[in-house]
């Protein structure tokens, strides 16, 4: 088993702000990885299997650190369901989109992926501008379900930027900020979960993955799902009302740059 | 305050979404909501053991 430290800082660098802004775990270290010289099917499969298990665990402290209250056992919280409902269109996106992948579809996706990024862009903006004139909704269900099935039809054509849309489409639709990044993170969980088992399924039609990178990821990613959650717990939501708007804005910029620069 | 007795004080049975993280805010300093329970050491114990099961498996496995 081999512990790569730059992987290992990338990866808990992602995962303290993709569970704490709710974004920027695939967005973000995907890229550098490629950049850094490894295979997609040295990245990708691992960084599915990292998030399937850091997700929900930083679904389970945001829950024990209380920015959020999920529950198993009836009353099911409003928390809870939104989750499920984001988790349930998250999961046939992913699967649909991995689908995609495999059989080689052709899709124009330099073209959807300047249309995610330039979404997540504007929605960045958008929370920004929200911020100065101090608007606060109250929660509206339905937009979050629209919100919810675009981030998933963007997942489902291989666009990515899942956690941005998902995560201020709940900001845009009422949800408090510390509550948004936590109803993320564990949907997160569980679509990266149906993303490993439809990667499985391709791996017994004969693709092999490298599971070199696994020890270094998880160790990164897994001590950032604990930490994030506290630290979202102890810092004033103001602060993550400015974080999570400017870091969609750089999540934006990154998929564009990603299109004209790799 | 401890925020069991916020716990109790408040209504978190509330369904209003984000309810309990709002309290939270209202009623606790950053500095207070630094504290930890015994249960949230107890969690965080928890996973440092899933944690180092998890390495044992992959130096296992790889």
């Amino acid at each position: 088993m081999e512990l790569i430290l730059y992987v290992i800082l990338l990866a808990f660098l992602f995962e303290m702000m993709d569970s704490s802004a709710g974004m920027g775990f695939g967005t973000g270290l995907t890229p550098l990885l490629f950049l850094i010289g490894y295979d997609p099917l040295q990245v990708v499969p691992i960084l599915l299997i990292s998030e399937a298990v850091t997700g929900i665990t930083a679904g389970v402290f945001h829950h024990e650190f209380q920015n959020v209250k999920f529950s198993i056992k009836r009353p099911i919280t409003k928390e809870t369901k939104i989750m499920l409902m984001i988790a349930g269109i998250g999961c046939f996106a992913i699967f649909f989109s991995v689908i995609i992948t495999y059989y080689s579809l052709k899709l124009p996706k330099d073209i959807i992926k300047v249309y995610v990024g330039i979404l997540v862009l504007f929605m960045g903006i958008i929370g920004l501008i929200r911020l100065k004139h101090k608007v606060r909704d109250t929660y509206k269900p339905k937009l979050l379900t629209g919100f919810a099935a675009l981030a998933g039809f963007n997942k489902g054509i291989g666009a990515g930027g899942y956690g941005p849309v998902v995560m201020m489409g709940q900001l845009f639709s009422g949800i408090y900020e510390k509550t948004a990044t936590a109803i993320v993170s564990l949907a997160e969980g569980f679509v990266c979960i149906v993303g490993v088992a439809s990667f499985l399924l391709i791996s017994s039609y004969g693709v092999t993955i490298d599971f070199v990178l696994l020890p270094s990821i998880f160790t990164g990613g897994f001590l950032a799902a604990i930490l994030s959650p506290y630290i979202v717990r102890v810092l004033p939501n103001n602060i993550w009302k400015l974080v999570i708007p400017i870091y969609a804005i750089s999540m934006g910029i990154l998929t564009l740059s990603k299109v004209f620069l790799l | 305050m401890q925020m069991e007795e916020i716990n109790l004080q408040k209504n978190v049975f509330s369904d209003e979404v984000g309810s309990i993280a709002k309290i939270l805010d209202s009623e606790m300093t950053a500095f207070e909501r630094m504290k930890m329970t015994r249960h949230n050491l107890i969690r965080v114990s928890g996973a440092v053991i899933f944690y180092l099961i998890m390495m044992l498996i992959f130096a296992a496995l790889f």
